[in-house]
């Protein structure tokens, strides 16, 4: 190789080499904020306008399903629907349609919320063979619009019962046992999609309530149906009777609750038990938000009207696409004030305040684009359903509501 | 061969070059020289830095190299605002270049070079306010960097003995970006802009041996430079931001789940326009002392700032004088083969729309060696100087750089070996 080549291409990458090592370092200038682009603002608007109101409980997503009495709530009844198929094997109800299938017996089961036994009342269970494809929603169900006179007469009766099987813990269960012809209706060859529903009720009035887990809550035992069988091999040769275990998929408690306090009605409240939800409506009539702005938070701020410690109590907040009705508290068969689910918020009360931060809605509201009628707050499904929360309304001079937003403009 | 693999990396390097206050008026400030050899005598690329008779930022000198040669220099600076703990550091690739001579009467050449330097970073103080019970603590940030790069080619060709003119194109090309942001509460809420440019200079220069006897040679030299094309391009605007992960970024995890982005086409927002004159006088003992004088204008018709200053460089005017004392290759002894350069300049730049002005003065000073039958050649420089603006900001630059060129012959048959 040339010798100069050799020379000149080894300067060359040894050149490379010391650009690459180098390195660069960056600290800020400092400038005076006078004149450089970007902004922040804020602008503070009042609710107006702000009531609750009643609808039934909708007590379809909690995790519990309660029986009896309590602090004025009456539980009426409760809903149980199955799955139309069983837990791991899959096996529908038509399964049982075969000649060679021999339904044995039912066992339908529900547990209790304790591991104890204090008072054991008896309860009774009824189902619905003309009910056709459904009888209840579990969204939408309530004492109202529920008609109770559609379920059969009673077909078992139950009482709890310990189950001692796992050694760790005592499980205490309320079982009906169900006459094997019960599931000649689930299994009913004219409605493949059967009801497969349940009434289940304490026999008597009883002044305490009874609480069991609910196919909703989290690694909990939900209402369940086993249905034990044999099947038969050949005409002499039939195998051990088994089951197939058909777990609830939608449960709900029927309940009627207490009187409306006047607490309820004057504060903004929200409560589930209680079917109690509040509507607001804050002023931002004229607002125009820059196009190229971005709100960093427009809080909905609500003060904590009970003389309480709170932890982990959320609001649920849309806003509705109708106008609301803030003359007077009202109770409703129905929820009249639709939401706007895209815009669905959850927040906690953090000291005794809610700070709903409501800026997407905002946003939208600002920039023209969407028809402001006001925001409901409604309780969520993972709060304690029988505590009601109170917050200030628009006549407290100190603590009435009001949305405060804070936004950056390019 | 390896003459391919140092242009091939080289080209692949970034360009990080030091922040400045003053690179945030419109595009930055303009480059005055790309080579270090230029650099250590504080020139313009107008009078011979690099070699006797030569500078290889003037095409109308090359005819004068006695080699081809791929030049490449790097530069390393600081700046330092006065009077303030603040220094930042920057370095980057200026130029690299290629000039094959021609029979001693032409030459050709082409470079890649840097023409501006955007690279800024401006913070304001933390303020906090209450905000009806909420505190909120606030500042914002500005940041830009990018500019203009040219991929230069250049012809030379004689006028008659002693005159000779240069012609060369400059195709102007590259993008910027500035960020601007608010940080509210430790959140970051930012807006991107990003430009990209194309545009062209002209450029004719001009070398002329005035004078010449046994004991002094006065060469006289000349630019104009005018726009072809006046630099045009595409600005992409993006909404602001919530970066909720502070990863400078917009990603799914950031407010609000779309952002649009507005492309803006955007012209004669960048026409350089310029003339400038060198002397030189060459003395029997290879010293030489030059003058140079530069005007400048941007005759852009539209706007170019996206930056915390609403203002641009629109004009600027150079006055710059030195010493070199160039080495003899053919020496005995290795400190006679060094080039010595020493200067002084002052540039004055115009600001368009405020008529504020920013001066820069400096010193200069760098070295070169001579090594290897083909004349390679490493130079040193190092500047210092400041930057003010009435009344407002004061810069302390410190500039080192250094260049290599590495020369072969061309266009010459070499014997075949017995």
């Amino acid at each position: 190789m040339n010798f100069f080549l050799l020379k000149n291409r080894i300067i060359g990458f040894c050149l490379i080499g010391l650009i690459i090592f180098f390195s660069c370092e960056e600290a800020a200038i400092p400038v005076k904020d006078d004149g450089i682009p970007m902004k922040l603002d804020t602008i503070s608007f009042p609710v107006i306008k702000a009531m609750s109101y009643q609808v039934p409980p909708e007590m379809g997503r909690t995790d519990l399903l309660y029986f009896g009495n309590n602090d004025g709530y009456n539980f009426s009844y409760n809903l149980i629907k199955l799955d139309s198929s069983s837990v791991t094997a899959g096996t529908p109800f038509s399964f049982y349609n075969d000649s060679l299938i021999i339904v044995d017996s039912l066992k339908f089961s529900l547990r209790f919320d304790s591991d104890s036994i204090e008072n054991n009342p008896e309860f009774q269970l009824r189902y619905f063979p003309d009910g056709g494809d459904s009888v209840f929603n579990e969204l939408e169900s309530n004492y109202i619009n529920f008609d109770k006179s559609i379920a059969s007469t009673f077909i078992s009766t139950g009482q709890l019962e310990s189950d001692t099987t796992d050694t760790n813990q005592t499980k205490v269960f309320l079982n009906f046992l169900l006459d094997s012809s019960i599931v000649n209706a689930f299994r009913d060859t004219n409605n493949t999609d059967f009801n497969r529903s349940f009434l289940v009720e304490l026999k008597n009035e009883e002044s305490e309530s009874f609480i069991f887990h609910s196919s909703d809550k989290v690694g909990a035992d939900g209402p369940q149906l086993k249905v034990y069988y044999r099947q038969f091999v050949s005409d002499s040769v039939v195998l051990d009777t088994t089951f197939r275990t058909y777990a609830a998929i939608e449960d709900l408690s029927i309940i009627i609750p207490p009187p409306i306090s006047t607490d309820d009605s004057s504060y903004l409240s929200v409560g589930t038990a209680m079917g109690l939800k509040s509507i607001v409506l804050v002023d931002m009539v004229d607002w125009i938000l820059d196009p190229r702005a971005i709100i960093s938070s427009a809080e909905l701020i609500f003060n904590f009207a009970l003389d309480d410690t709170l932890q982990n109590y959320t609001v649920i907040s849309y806003p509705i696409i109708n106008e609301g009705d803030f003359l007077q508290f009202s109770s409703f068969d129905k929820d009249p004030y639709d939401e706007d689910f895209n815009y669905y918020t959850s927040t906690s009360i953090v000291k005794d305040k809610l700070k709903i931060n409501h800026r997407k809605i905002a946003t939208e509201i600002g920039h023209q684009k969407y028809n402001n009628y006001g925001f409901k707050l409604e309780p969520s499904i993972s709060n304690d359903p029988f505590r009601t929360m109170l917050f200030y309304s628009i006549d407290s001079p100190d603590y009435f509501p009001v949305m405060r937003v804070i936004y950056v403009l390019p | 061969m390896s003459y391919r693999n140092i242009f091939i990396s080289l080209l692949l390097l970034n360009y990080i070059h030091a922040q400045s206050v003053f690179n945030a008026y419109g595009l930055g400030l303009s480059k005055s020289g790309n080579y270090a050899a230029t650099s250590g005598a504080g020139s313009i690329g107008l009078v011979p830095t690099f070699h006797p008779g030569v500078s290889l930022d003037n095409p109308a000198t090359w005819p004068g190299l006695k080699f081809t040669y791929i030049s490449g220099s790097y530069n390393s600076q600081s700046v330092s605002l006065d009077n303030r703990n603040n220094i930042t550091y920057g370095n980057g690739l200026d130029k690299i270049q290629f000039v094959i001579p021609i029979q001693d009467r032409y030459a050709i050449g082409v470079a890649l070079k840097l023409v501006n330097n955007h690279n800024s970073y401006f913070k304001t103080d933390s303020s906090t306010f209450d905000f009806q019970g909420k505190n909120l603590i606030t500042n914002k940030e500005f940041r830009s960097g990018g500019g203009l790069l040219a991929g230069s080619f250049g012809i030379s060709f004689p006028m008659n003995e002693k005159m000779g003119l240069g012609f060369s194109v400059d195709r102007l090309f590259g993008s910027s970006r500035d960020e601007h942001s608010l940080v509210l509460n430790d959140i970051h809420y930012r807006m991107f802009n990003i430009r990209t440019y194309s545009g062209t200079v002209m450029n004719l220069n001009f070398a002329g041996n005035f004078y010449n006897d046994n004991d002094l040679i006065v060469l006289a030299f000349a630019r104009i430079s005018m726009t072809g094309k006046a630099v045009s391009g595409t600005l992409y605007q993006f909404d602001l931001f919530e970066d909720r992960n502070d990863n400078y970024t917009y990603d799914p995890d950031d407010y609000p789940a779309i952002v649009n982005v507005d492309t803006i086409e955007v012209s004669d927002i960048y026409a350089p326009n310029s003339i400038s004159f060198g002397l030189n006088a060459g003395f029997r003992n290879d010293l030489n002392i030059f003058g140079e004088f530069q005007i400048w204008n941007d005759e852009a018709s539209s706007a170019n700032y996206e930056s915390i200053y609403t203002d641009q460089i629109g004009s600027k005017t150079h006055f710059g004088g030195g010493l070199v004392k160039f080495g003899n290759i053919g020496a005995r002894a290795w400190q006679d083969k060094l080039t010595f350069r020493l200067g002084a300049f002052k540039d004055s730049y115009g600001l368009k729309y405020s008529g504020k002005t920013i001066n820069e003065n400096g010193i200069t000073m760098g070295i070169g060696f001579k090594f290897a039958v083909t004349g390679n050649q490493l130079d040193f420089s190092y500047r210092t100087g400041s930057r003010s603006i009435n009344g407002d900001y004061k810069e302390l630059v410190k500039e080192f750089n250094i260049g290599l060129s590495l020369g072969d012959v061309w266009f010459l048959r070499r014997r075949e070996k017995q």
